[in-house]
């Protein structure tokens, strides 16, 4: 049974927030800006230093580990800013996350560039890619340990529709192969098709939680972003 | 190591390291606006606090100026140092990593401390003009330091003043919360950056100024400097000004403590030792204060 | 080619010449080494004459006090120096980035007081003496093996996923955390891996001197020339620390020995222009140009 749950008390920007997550399922969290969506990723990862609670996966507790460690348990996460190594090519981007052979490393690199068909771009620097295409390597790299628990900081942002597409069919086939996957998205078209359970936060506390369509229209929600 | 320490000892020390406290909270003021506003490592402050030295010694001995009053020359004249220090080349690299702005400052200063090597030579020089202490009950108030630490008690407080009160100073404040903040509200950054450097570096100098009346003068005394500002600032919290009050007085006691069990050479370690400690322990400094 | 031109030199070479050329391996070897840790993981260390300095002395006292044969004496300079790094990496690494430097900057003054505490040992201020011995031309050929190994040791990180991993700190660490990058102990590694050298080279330069007073082995003079060596010739590269040492130890020898003063100020400069024109160093300017492998 992989299941995670997460509380978190007294974090400055988080308030006592739970969520269970269960595999083979696509997550949303969603609130106004500032309401501790990517603190809370933080706190997961381990970024972050919570003040109290726990995350637990697979199982485990894995609060209060550093963020290397739970990233080698089975956590991957992108990041609201693009963040690939610039002086990198993209293939080293990728060949930097595994250890053990460097052949399997290349073999499964080569694989996942050309999953979002960049195979071509393996020797480009990151840094000279375009902006998309960066998305794309960043993605993938996340993917090179295949983390169980998928972590998405707003994988729309500044994207296109024709990549956008393709990311959110990736995400659909990482949801088919059993991971757990939960993205932090302000584009509510991309939550309402992609989601299937969807939770809210406002101020740091969850003010609802379920299927998009339930949320919604749920009126706490509704005036956490246009109320006040 | 055997040393009776009496509680008038204790007094004594306490009070030394009050008395240093302030004029490290002084230097480290500028060092922290630096950092708080542009993000920048400034490792030339050392070197700019020595030249603030300079000046006050060639004011006192080629003009007769009385050594305090220099304060009025080396405080203007420093910061426009520090302004064409940032206009020429500090503003380049206030937006790139801070490794860049970390090794320029670093050229800089080597730069500095070699041109005054050439221009000074490395003889120690010394202003003598206050000389003994005051006695209060048993208790000695050397008189250099007690003037040293009324100005810098006084220019520290004036620059608090100024940040709390008048318009320029909260836009420095503000600049240095949120620059995207402060450039939507109609602040000039470039010009906050400007005089922020500037500001900084007359506080360095009015340190130094203060400091060449109390040790020796040449051009390396700045370095150590440099560091123990930085102390001051973990000690108080990256970018909280009111915290580098704090950390120059903690800094100050314990060095000063450090001195009774330990003998002069050694209790220059400490700070190095305490710097290592606190930054181990509590990377955000002792009040907190917003991260790198 | 060159490499055999420099094996047989001392059979031609004057005694200066030889002496030259040996300093010249010293700055090779010394400068690739901070590039190990500074110039790849972005962690720049402002101290790193330290363990020149803690090597030399560990050395000389081995030497002196123990009677060691000097070889062996150097190679254990270098364990210290490792040892040393240990000590001080595994409290100063934990530190992000700006933090450290700054820890190392007061890494030097701390040094020099503690040997002229430790008096007994090290003779203090009055300095250590060695037996006097005319090693030059062992001396030679030792340290330049040593700049060989540094500059092979180079290469084989910078063409190594380790060595990318290095990079990767120095490019974003909290993403390479992020990546499952145990940046922690990648840096301790790099840390050890660049003190080392200056370390063994201390032992050999306690040698060839014959005599060590600490303002002779912990200058933040040295730490300034590996620094501009390595940026000017361009860090995180193989060759660039090589061509930074060979460039600046000529332009010092021919030019500036002259003028003696200037040669800080002169750095300083070189240091600004670099970081603020060519951050890259010339090296990295060479690799941009001509689309140079990143492994030059």
């Amino acid at each position: 049974m992989r299941d995670l749950h997460k509380s978190f008390g007294g974090v400055r920007a988080v308030a006592g927030v739970s969520l269970t997550l269960e595999p083979g399922r696509i997550y949303g969290l969603i609130g106004p800006n500032g309401s501790g969506k990517t603190t809370l990723f933080n706190c997961i990862t381990g970024a972050e230093r919570r003040d109290s609670g726990d995350v637990v996966l697979h199982g485990r507790r894995v609060a209060g580990l550093a963020p290397h460690r739970i990233a080698q348990l089975g956590v991957g996460r992108t990041f609201q800013v693009i963040r690939v190594f610039p002086e990198l090519t993209a293939l080293e981007n990728l060949l930097v996350v595994t250890t053990g052979s460097h052949a399997a490393a290349e073999a499964r690199a080569r694989e996942l560039l050309a999953f979002v068909r960049l195979d071509g771009l393996a020797h480009e620097y990151a840094g000279n890619l375009s902006y998309g295409q960066q998305k794309l390597v960043e993605f993938v790299r996340m993917l090179m340990r295949d983390p169980s628990l998928v972590l998405l900081d707003e994988p729309a942002a500044g994207v296109n529709r024709t990549l956008l597409n393709e990311l959110l069919d990736a995400v659909r086939r990482l949801r088919d192969a059993g991971k757990t996957v939960l993205l932090v998205e302000h584009d509510m078209k991309v939550v309402m098709g992609l989601c299937e359970f969807v939770f809210v936060l406002d101020h740091g506390e969850k003010i609802a939680e379920g299927p998009p369509g339930v949320v919604q229209a749920d009126e706490r929600v509704i005036e956490a972003y246009f109320g006040r | 190591m055997n040393v009776v320490i009496t509680p008038a000892m204790v007094g004594q020390v306490i009070l030394s390291g009050l008395l240093a406290g302030a004029l490290y909270a002084l230097v480290a003021l500028g060092l922290a606006l630096i950092f708080g506003v542009m993000r920048v490592i400034n490792v030339a402050h050392g070197p700019l606090l020595m030249l603030g030295a300079y000046t006050t010694w060639f004011a006192y001995h080629r003009l007769g100026m009385n050594p305090y009053l220099t304060l009025l020359v080396s405080m203007p004249l420093l910061f426009l140092v520090g302004a064409l220090l940032q206009r020429t080349l500090v503003f380049r690299v206030v937006d790139a990593p801070e490794l860049s702005s970390l090794l320029l400052t670093f050229g800089v200063s080597i730069a500095l401390v070699n041109l005054a090597q050439l221009a000074f030579t490395s003889d120690l020089r010394s202003i003598e003009y206050i000389g003994g202490s005051w006695m209060v009950g048993s208790f000695a108030f050397a008189k250099s330091r007690t003037i040293a630490f009324g100005f810098a008690a006084g220019i520290t407080a004036a620059a608090f003043l100024f940040l709390q009160k008048t318009r320029l100073g909260k836009a420095i404040r503000a600049t240095s919360q949120s620059r995207e903040v402060a450039m939507v509200c109609g602040i000039d950054v470039q010009r906050i950056h400007l005089i922020t450097f500037g500001l900084a570096t007359a506080l360095a100098a009015a340190g130094g100024s203060l400091l060449s009346l109390i040790v020796a003068i040449q051009p390396e005394m700045g370095q150590v400097w440099t560091f123990k500002s930085f102390l001051v600032i973990v000690l108080g919290g990256a970018g909280n000004y009111p915290g580098a009050l704090l950390g120059g007085m903690l800094l100050g006691l314990v060095e000063q403590i450090a001195s009774l069990f330990l003998t002069t050479q050694l209790s220059e370690a400490v700070a190095y030792v305490l710097l290592v400690l606190v930054l181990l322990v509590r990377p955000a400094g002792l009040l907190g204060g917003r991260q790198t | 080619m060159v490499g055999i031109a420099l094996a047989v030199y001392p059979l031609f070479g004057t005694g200066y010449g030889v002496r030259a050329m040996l300093q010249l391996f010293m700055w090779v070897a010394l400068a690739g080494s901070w590039n190990l840790i500074s110039g790849l993981t972005g962690y720049v260390s402002f101290g790193h004459v330290a363990f020149f300095g803690a090597g030399a002395y560990a050395a000389a006292i081995l030497i002196v006090k123990g009677g060691w044969p000097w070889a062996l004496a150097a190679l254990a300079g270098g364990a210290v120096a490792s040892g040393l790094a240990l000590l001080i990496g595994a409290t100063c690494l934990r530190l992000k980035g700006p933090y450290f430097a700054i820890a190392m900057l007061g890494l030097n003054e701390v040094l020099r007081v503690l040997v002229s505490y430790f008096e007994g040992l090290t003779g203090g201020g009055l300095g250590l003496s060695l037996p006097t011995l005319d090693a030059t031309v062992a001396i030679y050929y030792a340290m330049g093996a040593m700049a060989a190994l540094v500059t092979l040791v180079a290469y084989v990180i910078v063409t190594s996923r380790f060595g990318l991993r290095l990079m990767t700190i120095r490019e974003d660490e909290v993403a390479a955390e992020a990546l499952g990058i145990d940046a922690f102990r990648h840096k301790i590694y790099a840390f050890l891996l660049s003190a080392t050298g200056p370390g063994i080279v201390g032992g050999l330069f306690a040698r060839d001197q014959g005599y060590l007073e600490p303002i002779s082995v912990f200058p933040l003079a040295m730490t300034i020339t590996m620094i501009v060596m390595t940026l000017f010739g361009g860090k995180g590269t193989v060759w660039g620390p090589v061509l930074g040492a060979v460039t600046l130890f000529v332009l010092q020898e021919v030019v500036w020995a002259r003028f003696i003063y200037v040669h800080q100020l002169l750095f300083g400069a070189i240091i600004v222009v670099v970081v603020l024109f060519m951050p890259r160093g010339v090296l990295g300017l060479l690799q941009l140009k001509y689309r140079l492998p990143r492994t030059i």
